[in-house]
């Protein structure tokens, strides 16, 4: 790199350093992202914790239940917990909206409750107040602010003509600058980058995470400041910089990542609660009513069980066969839910795809996609626990079916059949561990990284006509 | 017959979409020499001096500077030549010290404070307690000499002078006259575009006038005694008849 390069890098940050406005708002941003972070993980520590709390106090009651029929403990339930990745901190995503705690019952699938953004004030779902909050939102437009008038300042003083007669060229000129608002760029995002490098170093989190965030977020902050640099060497005038910049940043960081869901709903629509529920209630009564005497699959698993048990009536069997259609019956919803949860699934990866897609015009769904993953609170690590809350579901209902199965006395059970309290503290609890965040070759991360770096090359390779025209523009 | 030519400008056209600016100009400045180029509003003298910078891809004809063409290599060119603007433009955050040390830097000349700088600022009659202040607070009297003394401090072989009087009151006017023509005693070869026929007549070793994109008259200063005809220069440029 050549001495007049880094000289005119130097000199940005120099007249950064002199101008008061735009050093002391450079310096409350990196202020804002350091708070963002140190309160994030008090806030993510405190969630945790209170998480933990709440699941210990579920469990004990739950073990604390009286002697029952086990299938008052089936719509007794359990509460489940979502605990948070160590980098949830970072970036909360999608967890406010999604809920953290899910009711888990027999015979169906509740979905997640209590999200923070129902509970809280209206404000929070302007977003909550996070490094990758800042970054993503608040440091392209200070970014713009530093530089749309690096160039076309420089073209409506007259010091253009005077700094191109010392004999430095428009590429020269055009790279100190770019170089310059690049490290004024990473500087904003030092404060959390340092703070994702400790948290590492400590053991809080995996290096591979907290390195490809970086990566993420200095491509992303590397990109507005060269957008900035490019626009305002275009421009004539710093003011159609600054109009030009503002609009990229409204469309591509406020309006696109806001409508385009909106726009994917509308393409594709997904089945509500009500119309889920009704679709699966039709779908269970299609294959069979366990309590209809003449209902086709029931009767011929009374067939089947009779004939695995030996015997020929339901009264001579050595279990309580209540339990057992219980159990098929379980099996059988389990399944279907399954089924609909998957096609749900499928339609919401359908809408978060045509969202996606346009990650090349709004470079903010990439990183914000990349983001969420590395920070383990995206839609995908939702569903990890979803799934495998649904699993621990299945495998608990059963658990007290089979309790009912086995010590229900098949026949003169009695008005009000119970089984010892001692049993429940042998029911299968949720143990849950947060997934290991995406590496390299995620498709969560390799595509959005790939979006940013295009992003990067393509200003890089428009930089090489800009500079030439810079070099003979200053008639 | 004229020394090497520092400055040789051939039968130059330029044209900004179909105006066209330049019309075949001649000039041709020697080193040590101060040649004073009059013209109109739209004569064509900002155009030459952008030629001569490089900022412009002639038409048609030959610039060369020290024997070097700006337009296929301009920074060559640009290394061999110093340039003050008639709006004097510095960075109003940095002191007068700093503009030139940083433009010198850009140019890779020597930035010595102690041997290059102080000296130059000190030459152009910038008092010493402006060294230190940030130009924002300079007249444009003041900005003008710190842009001389960047001028100065290149000492490179070629000096071109947009307006550089232009702001100036009279006595700072004589003291800039005899800064230059102590760069021309020092042999470099100095264009100088310009409205002030005083400062012309004062320091000019030739004064062309520049009409219409071509240099329409050429007038040498005397061996001895008046160099130019003051009243004729003025009705020259003026256009006023000369009575007597």
């Amino acid at each position: 790199m050549s001495a007049a390069v880094t000289r005119i890098a130097r000199e940005e940050w120099r007249a950064l350093a002199r101008n008061r406005a735009g050093l002391i708002a450079s310096m409350l941003l990196a202020l804002l992202v350091l708070a963002a972070a140190l309160v994030s993980v008090e806030r993510r520590n405190a969630i945790e914790s209170e998480r933990a709390r709440y699941q210990a106090s579920v469990d004990h009651q739950f073990d604390e239940q009286p002697a029952r029929h086990p299938h008052r403990m089936v719509h007794y339930g359990q509460f489940v917990f979502r605990p948070l990745s160590p980098l949830a901190f970072f970036d909360f995503g999608v967890d406010g909206f999604t809920g953290n705690t899910i009711f888990l019952e027999g015979h169906r699938q509740n979905s997640a409750n209590f999200a923070e953004a129902r509970q809280s004030s209206l404000l929070l779902r302007f977003g909550q107040l996070t490094p990758a909050f800042v970054l993503q939102n608040l440091a392209p437009l200070l970014l713009i602010f530093l530089a749309f008038a690096s160039v076309s300042r420089e073209r409506e003083r007259g010091t253009l003509r005077l700094l191109l007669s010392q004999g430095v060229d428009g590429q020269r000129l055009l790279m100190g600058k770019l170089i310059g608002h690049a490290g004024i760029a990473l500087a904003i995002g030092a404060p959390a980058f340092i703070l994702l490098l400790g948290i590492a170093a400590s053991g809080g989190a995996e290096w591979g995470a907290g390195l490809l965030l970086i990566l993420g977020y200095a491509g992303w902050l590397l990109l507005w400041a060269m957008l900035a640099v490019l626009v305002s060497a275009s421009v004539r005038r710093s003011r159609d910089a600054l109009i030009v910049l503002v609009g990229v940043w409204m469309v591509g960081v406020v309006l696109l990542p806001r409508a385009l869901p909106e726009v994917a709903a509308v393409r594709t629509t997904l089945p509500t609660r009500i119309e889920t529920e009704v679709a699966l209630h039709r779908d269970l009564k299609e294959i069979g009513d366990s309590h209809d005497p003449d209902d086709p699959y029931f009767n011929d698993f009374k067939a089947r069980t009779l004939a695995h048990y030996g015997v020929a009536r339901v009264e001579d069997l050595p279990v309580q066969y209540a339990g057992l259609v219980g159990m098929e019956g379980e099996r059988i919803s389990t399944d279907l839910y399954a089924r609909a949860a998957a096609r749900t699934a499928g339609l919401e990866a359908k809408q978060a795809g045509f969202v996606q897609s346009f990650s090349a015009l709004s470079p903010l769904l990439a990183i914000r996609q990349l983001s969420m993953a590395l920070s383990g609170s995206d839609m995908g690590a939702h569903g990890h626990f979803l799934d495998a809350a649904e699993r621990f579901r299945y495998r608990f209902v059963q658990a007290l079916n089979q309790m009912q199965v086995d010590q229900i006395p098949n026949t003169n059970a009695g008005e009000d059949p119970r089984i010892a309290a001692e049993n429940w503290k042998t029911v299968p609890r949720f143990s849950y561990t947060v997934p290991p965040p995406p590496g390299l070759s995620d498709p969560r991360v390799l595509p959005n990284l790939a979006v940013l770096g295009g992003w990067l090359l393509a200003l890089v390779l428009l930089a090489l006509p800009v500079a030439r025209r810079l070099g003979r523009a200053a008639r | 017959m004229m020394r090497d030519a520092a400055i040789d400008v051939r039968a130059l056209r330029h044209s900004y979409g179909q105006r066209e600016v330049l019309r075949g100009l001649d000039l041709r400045v020697a080193a040590g020499e101060i040649y004073a180029l009059l013209g109109g509003n739209g004569a064509g003298k900002s155009t030459t001096l952008s030629a001569l910078l490089g900022f412009i891809r002639p038409g048609s004809g030959s610039v060369q500077v020290c024997g070097i063409d700006p337009a296929t290599a301009p920074q060559d060119a640009r290394a061999q030549l110093a340039y003050v603007p008639e709006s004097v433009a510095l960075y109003d955050h940095l002191t007068a010290r700093e503009n030139v040390e940083y433009f010198l830097a850009l140019a890779r000349a020597a930035r010595d404070r102690g041997t290059v700088i102080d000296p130059a600022l000190d030459a152009v009659g910038l008092p010493g307690h402006a060294w230190d202040a940030r130009v924002g607070g300079f007249s444009k009297g003041m900005r003008q000499k710190v842009a001389i003394a960047l001028a100065l401090a290149r000492h490179v072989p070629v000096l071109l002078l947009d307006e550089p009087t232009s702001g100036l009151d009279p006595s700072a006017t004589l003291e800039f006259n005899r800064l230059i023509e102590t760069a021309r005693d020092r042999g470099v070869a100095i264009l100088m575009v310009t409205h002030d026929l005083l400062s012309a007549v004062d320091v000019a070793d030739r004064i062309g006038f520049l009409s219409e994109g071509r240099i329409e008259e050429e007038l040498v200063a005397g061996a001895a005694g008046a160099r130019f005809d003051l009243n004729a220069l003025h009705a020259r440029y003026t256009g006023a008849k000369v009575s007597g």
